[in-house]
């Protein structure tokens, strides 16, 4: 299947992908619901995208395209709202968390839908190990060659995203010592990492996608499980690192900060990206996984060590101009906030491990968590 | 068959010498054990059947009263086991209802009355018509409401089943199981009324018989996670600590003459609410459930006389076809408006078939009273073998059609 062309459209929109977990509320092990969840949603109006995942205790909600943090974070509310009621009906719990804390991967349940049964004979224990959850944010391209040049000049603040979101510190029912474990499973897979570092969108076609096609080994962008990849059908690129956090809330935010980010790269305020970037990416992709705010980056052009805090903060008053452009104050307020007094959700997850004293109330946490703030 | 007649199942001692007969009392009911496991294992892994109806069949035909070696054990200390051994599941059953979602989704409610009290009415027709008397048709038609909370827990976690079907299958047997005690009960205290003419009497095993042992469970379901809590780590002692608690709610309702039956309930139910959280890896009661499992099985079989004239066998068929009908009717009926195909409520209603356990669990615990209307119910004994062991097969096909099972997968 060749590549097909790039529906370039306008700059700097945002949409926002949340894969979501399904949980019983006796023990708070993961629920093999998603299909009957989607069953009880079909053919009633519903704020927004439901659909499958690769195992049926997830299930996956879409936005529309927006341009404006606002509109974003009411559709994701409604479609929250919506969620819980349809859950609520089903004797199910949903929330957000990028890893289940305790669930044994080999219980899970394939979906039934060919290209999950596929990706399940292929991979093997992987498919059910893949069953984390992550947020995907996409952010519109004026071209082709525009996505991946924002693909590219990303590279520094990718761990940014990964220690504001991180919320995955427990994996199979004990403490990893990550804030993102999750990254660890995708991590896992042979077509994960970076993009080749390629601006012109001919090239990345002809040349990269068309021989990698030839080679048997892909047949489509889906098999590529980069931390930021394009996706022509969308005319977006989508990153893809971030846990999903526990609240509509933090997700919203970490889109509008991407947006903001984009918007800050496309007005070239930035040296332009090379090869030697990539030396110090997967350390710092590390850093961040494994320490979350607490990480320390090497600076892929002046080799400094910063504080990942630090640069976070430095970078979202950076942003300011352009956040008042974009109308998304609020939401770096809000990741201000975090970086600076809350921390991110993977330490709310361990204070309720402490305090409870079990996973499964971190789960109960997780829930009352993602509920709160509903309109009745 | 000769000796098996006989009520207590002691066997003549003409063929094995007069000393070697204590022994072999003494051995007969882990021996009991030993085949039935054997033969469950052998029904799940070569014919892919449900392990309890496999320990119901080995139970059945190693009975006593078919002339097998297995004395009556009904008022003896493995009755008291067997109890225990229900207690924990009933226990595990009220901990997995979540009455919150009656109030969320009044249609499950509406479920779950529309089904107990259907079948109730269609097996009192049928019972009828066959010429039961009225108070033994009374309670034919209050047992035939209940499924077998035994088989369906079982079966469920045996295939590790999860989904809608599964969950209200759940929901709804902890339900009409309650619904049959009280019915039941109800029975009870008419026939007591009605025989002795004791009005004391019938209140007593009525009313104050279900308020008390509910309220025992739920005080343990209150004291014992307050208790748990101090402790710390709930996590890891909490499975132990119910079954300990379970096991002194039983012995403790069963020296008063209570109904354990309804205290186990209701202690889950109770415990659940208080949130002290049970981990998954101890449903069930991990190994010590899996034991009395086998064990409760086989009691509840070899508690059976089987003397089934030809009324006995057509009453017993009319009542399973019909009851089976109905429960997979009156789950469908409101299948859609409570959130799921017409499909999967059907097949909720197809697996709420067993009914054996609790049938038998309920007798014992009446048998003090002397309940010999029962005895006037030819059809009983058949109707509990043939679910005995068909009843989990049904829940295990029910399960598997509606998907909620995890696959077999290619490697």
């Amino acid at each position: 299947m060749p590549l097909g062309s790039f529906k370039a459209g306008e700059a700097l929109t945002v949409g926002v992908e949340l894969e979501l977990q399904l949980v019983n509320w006796t023990d708070f092990d993961l629920s093999a619901s998603a299909s009957d969840i989607l069953h009880l949603l079909e053919g009633r109006p519903f704020p927004g995208e439901a659909k499958l995942e690769i195992t049926e205790s997830m299930i996956e909600i879409a936005t529309d395209v927006h341009h404006h943090h606002e509109q974003l974070l009411g559709q994701l509310r409604s479609i929250r709202d919506a969620l819980v009621v349809a859950c609520d009906r089903l004797n199910v719990a949903v929330c957000g968390g990028g890893t289940h804390p305790f669930q044994r991967w080999s219980d899970q349940r394939i979906s039934a839908k060919p290209r999950f049964m596929q990706l399940s004979s292929l991979y093997g224990y992987l498919a059910k190990q893949f069953t984390v959850f992550g947020q995907h944010v996409h952010i519109g391209c004026a071209s082709a060659n525009q996505s991946l040049y924002l693909l590219h000049a990303l590279n520094r603040y990718l761990p940014h995203f990964i220690a504001l979101s991180a919320s995955s510190p427990f994996f199979q029912g004990v403490d990893t010592r990550f804030d993102s474990a999750r990254l660890n499973s995708v991590f896992a897979f042979p077509l994960s990492g970076r993009a080749p570092l390629i601006f012109e969108w001919d090239e990345f076609e002809h040349d990269y996608f068309a021989k990698m096609e030839k080679t048997g080994v892909v047949e489509s962008m889906k098999d590529f499980y980069w931390d930021i990849r394009p996706k022509p059908e969308y005319g977006t690129i989508e990153l893809r690192v971030c846990d999903t956090p526990l609240t509509v809330d933090r997700a919203a935010a970490l889109a509008a900060y991407l947006q903001a980010l984009c918007r800050m790269l496309l007005q070239g305020e930035e040296p332009d990206p090379v090869e030697d970037d990539y030396l110090v990416y997967n350390y710092n992709r590390f850093q961040a996984c494994r320490f979350g705010l607490d990480g320390v980056l090497v600076h892929p052009r002046s080799n400094r060590s910063l504080s990942l805090r630090d640069d976070i903060l430095a970078t979202v008053e950076r942003l300011a101009p352009h956040a008042a452009a974009l109308g998304s104050e609020a939401a770096l307020d809000e990741l201000q906030q975090e970086v600076v007094a809350q921390g991110n959700h993977a330490s709310f997850l361990r204070q309720q491990f402490v305090e409870v004293g079990s996973v499964q109330g971190m789960v109960d946490a997780a829930v009352t968590l993602f509920r709160k703030g509903r309109s009745k | 068959m000769l000796a098996g007649r006989r009520r207590h199942g002691h066997r003549k001692a003409g063929v094995i010498p007069e000393t070697l007969l204590p022994v072999l009392t003494g051995i007969a009911w882990p021996a009991a054990i030993a085949v039935a496991w054997t033969v469950g294992e052998i029904a799940y892994r070569w014919l892919s059947l449900p392990r309890i109806s496999g320990y119901g069949v080995t139970g059945f035909i190693m009975a006593a009263n078919q002339g097998g070696f297995l004395p009556d054990p009904s008022g003896g200390p493995v009755a008291l086991l067997a109890h225990f051994a229900f207690a924990l599941i009933l226990f595990e059953l009220g901990y997995r209802i979540n009455l919150r979602w009656l109030r969320v989704n009044p249609w499950l409610g509406a479920s779950s009355v529309l089904e107990a009290v259907s079948t109730f009415a269609a097996v009192f027709i049928v019972a009828i018509l066959f010429a039961v008397p009225l108070v033994p048709a009374l309670l034919l038609s209050a047992l035939a409401m209940s499924t077998s909370p035994a088989a369906v827990l079982r079966v469920a976690n045996e295939l590790r089943s999860a989904g809608q079907v599964t969950e209200r299958l759940l929901h709804l047997t902890a339900f009409n199981c309650v619904f049959s005690v009280l019915f039941f009960k109800a029975v009870v205290g008419y026939w007591v009324l009605a025989s002795a003419g004791s009005a004391f009497g019938a209140v007593w095993n009525s009313l104050v018989v279900v308020a008390v042992s509910t309220a025992i469970g739920a005080l343990f379901g209150v004291a014992v996670p307050a208790l748990l809590r101090p402790l710390g780590d709930a996590d890891r002692n909490a499975t132990i600590a119910f079954a300990v608690a379970t096991l002194l709610l039983t012995a403790l309702t069963h020296a008063l003459a209570f109904s354990p039956l309804l205290a186990a309930l209701a202690f889950g139910l109770v415990a659940r609410h208080r949130r002290v959280i049970l981990s998954q890896a101890q449903s069930n009661f991990g190994t010590l459930g899996d034991l009395l499992t086998v064990l409760l099985f086989v009691f509840v079989a070899a508690s059976l006389d089987w003397r089934p004239g030809p009324t006995g066998i057509a009453l017993a068929l009319a009542v399973i076809t019909v009851r089976l009908a109905v429960k997979a009717v009156a789950t469908t009926v409101f299948a859609r408006l409570s959130g799921i195909t017409w499909r999967k409520g059907a097949l909720t209603g197809l697996a709420m078939t067993p009914m054996s356990v609790l049938v038998i669990v309920l007798l014992e615990e009446t048998s003090h009273l002397k309940l010999y209307a029962l005895d006037q119910v030819a059809g009983l004994a058949v109707i509990v073998v043939l679910l005995e062991v068909i009843g989990p097969l049904v829940t295990q096909r029910a399960l598997i059609w509606a998907g909620e099972t995890r696959q077999v997968e290619n490697r």
